[in-house]
């Protein structure tokens, strides 16, 4: 009869750690190498950490302080999101959409009703187009802060003040978020060929007002940190991903510019009213930690660009094609598409087969931290475990959006 | 080494299916799906082979995996290649059909580092097998579980709960 006072025996992700450990020390047997690992240890960081963002559990191998070896382990939050589909005609599943990247739920919702729409055959209003830009370019600053104030905060308590600061702005930008959809962060608002309800009286203003107020608080951001010669010493030249290794990888997003890669599916790729809209596709060249953070920095200041050009363009009109019941009843014709979509952590895409019938008949996502979190044993083999910390947190990860 | 600026081949998608047919004659049924995708059918034996070619072929090479998805078409299964060229900034689609009863198709892990984990969820949620890969271990579900829950014919059985 076990106890609880046993043991454990060691899963899978921890098996396959302890075995490389051991074969290194027998291949050292007898040559110089004797003895070197020795001093290795096995260390679980996660799933409970408070700098893996979520529940992403690393199996880190040590020798002291450096890294030898890291096996990521994911899938403690999968709530089984594909096979759902297949139970759920397409208008049911619109807000199970919202719970996998949680960060940028108005960007996710786009990217699985844009595939359907695809599908389907549906063209949505010039008005809806609009609003869609304006929820989504909100939502990418509201997710950009909270990554900058995450990380930073990850590196020195002066970056939590830091955090202090994206988070006061990012509950600004929920506000209107909520006041538009009704709710703060699971919003349920985007519709086949439309979205839920028309922006409420005064709306416009008030983002426009924020909006313009946006810029100097960015600056307020970057002032903190910019000279700071703690922040610059552990972010210059850490955890450099290249150009080969973006292709590799399969790495999109603010972390492939940041290696100079302009893959942004805003640009490459034009959905909705973008090919309409002024912006720039944000680039860096080196691909460290701190290119990283300065693209979403940039970003941010971008997305502020665009909101205020679609505010001014916003034309009148219904934010419904078809009847108010259309999007309940929603069937698309027998056939299979893929759309990806510019997510604030990458490429989002849904694939989606149809039988025709009401319930898609498989449904996959493509999710951008997915591909992202591959990477992690390369770049953080031979670094520091300090390090380890600031890198992650500039890749950031959504364990929602990875595990689904 | 940098990559090709994007869409710096300047072709469009019907040049690159004529391009990727005229090269590769293992791809078969080849379609074009507006605006940007190249769908196809590969046999399961070429499958390899072509992953090179493909990913190699000069002027519109498919240097990025965006994914792998796993279907389950009833009397096969499917693994669906989603590729991207920097280059010619179009996308490729590699549909590969697998028997039921015995899914197993090299795996081109070695050819994209990226295929790795997409492998690993395809199996994982479909129980494809991915031959020579180095690491085919569940991702997503826990070590113990019993079954590949998105196959249709998939019984979700109280005995497989252990902590039910």
């Amino acid at each position: 009869m076990p106890s609880v006072f046993d043991t454990p025996a060691p899963d899978a992700a921890l098996q396959l750690a302890l075995d490389r450990v051991k074969r290194s020390e027998e291949e050292g047997r007898g040559s110089d190498m004797e003895g070197l690992a020795f001093n290795q240890v096995v260390v679980n960081m996660g799933p409970q950490h408070p700098s893996t963002h979520g529940v992403l559990r690393l199996v880190v191998t040590l020798d002291g302080e450096l890294i030898k070896d890291v096996i990521p382990v994911i899938g403690y939050l999968h709530r089984c999101k594909e096979k759902l589909a297949e139970r759920r005609t397409y208008y049911q599943y619109i807000p199970i959409v919202d719970r996998t990247e949680y960060l940028a739920s108005m960007n996710c919702e786009w990217g699985y009703v844009l595939t359907v729409e695809k599908l389907a055959g549906i063209e949505p209003t010039r008005r809806v187009e609009f609003i869609r830009v304006i929820m989504a370019e909100l939502m990418r600053i509201a997710s950009h802060q909270v990554a900058v104030g995450t990380f930073t905060a990850d590196l020195s308590p002066l970056g939590t003040a830091m955090a202090f600061y994206t988070f006061r702005d990012r509950e600004l930008i929920l506000d209107l978020l909520e006041e538009a959809s009704g709710a703060r962060m699971m919003f349920n608002y985007f519709r086949f060929g439309g979205v839920r309800y028309d922006l409420p009286d005064g709306w416009v203003e008030k983002c426009h007002a924020l909006m313009g107020k946006m810029p100097k608080l960015i600056d307020e951001y970057e002032a903190l940190v910019k000279n700071n010669a703690v922040f610059l010493s552990r972010c210059l030249g850490k955890g450099v991903i290249t150009q080969e290794d973006v292709a590799e990888y399969g790495i999109t997003g603010p972390n492939a510019r940041a290696s100079g890669v302009a893959y942004d599916l805003r640009r490459t790729r034009p959905y909705s009213v973008y090919p309409e809209l002024d912006f720039r596709v944000c680039l860096a060249e080196h691909g460290d930690v701190y290119d990283r953070y300065q693209v979403r920095i940039d970003e941010m200041r971008e997305s502020v660009k665009i909101v205020l050009q679609c505010l001014d363009m916003l034309p009148d009109g219904p934010v419904q094609v078809g009847s108010l019941r259309a999007p309940y009843v929603i069937t698309p014709p027998p056939g299979e598409c893929y759309v990806g979509q510019e997510n604030p952590r990458g490429e989002y895409g849904t694939y989606i087969v149809s039988d025709g019938s009401r319930y898609p008949y498989r449904l996959k996502y493509r999710d951008p931290c997915f591909c992202n979190l591959q990477i992690f044993p390369k770049l953080l083999r031979g670094t520091k475990i300090a390090d380890a910390v600031a890198i992650s947190g500039s890749m950031d990860m959504v364990l929602g959006g990875i595990d689904r | 080494m940098a990559l090709p600026r994007i869409g710096s081949a300047d072709m469009t998608i019907d040049q690159v299916a004529a391009r990727l047919k005229g090269e590769i004659a293992e791809l078969d049924d080849v379609r074009i799906q507006v605006p940007d995708t190249v769908v196809c059918r590969v046999d399961p034996a070429t499958l390899k082979d072509v992953a090179h070619r493909v990913r190699d072929i000069e002027g519109c090479g498919y240097e990025m995996l965006n994914f792998i998805a796993a279907v389950d078409r009833g009397d096969k299964l499917e693994a669906v290649y989603h590729l991207y060229s920097f280059v010619s900034n179009s996308y490729l689609e590699l549909h590969v059909g697998l028997p039921r009863g015995k899914a197993e198709v090299d795996t081109v892990s070695d050819v994209w580092p990226a295929a790795d984990w997409h492998e690993r969820e395809a199996w994982d949620m479909m129980g494809i097998k991915f031959l020579g890969h180095p690491d085919l271990r569940r991702i997503l579900l826990r070590d113990d579980f019993v079954g590949h829950p998105l196959r249709k014919d998939y019984a979700d059985l109280v005995e497989n709960h252990p902590y039910a």
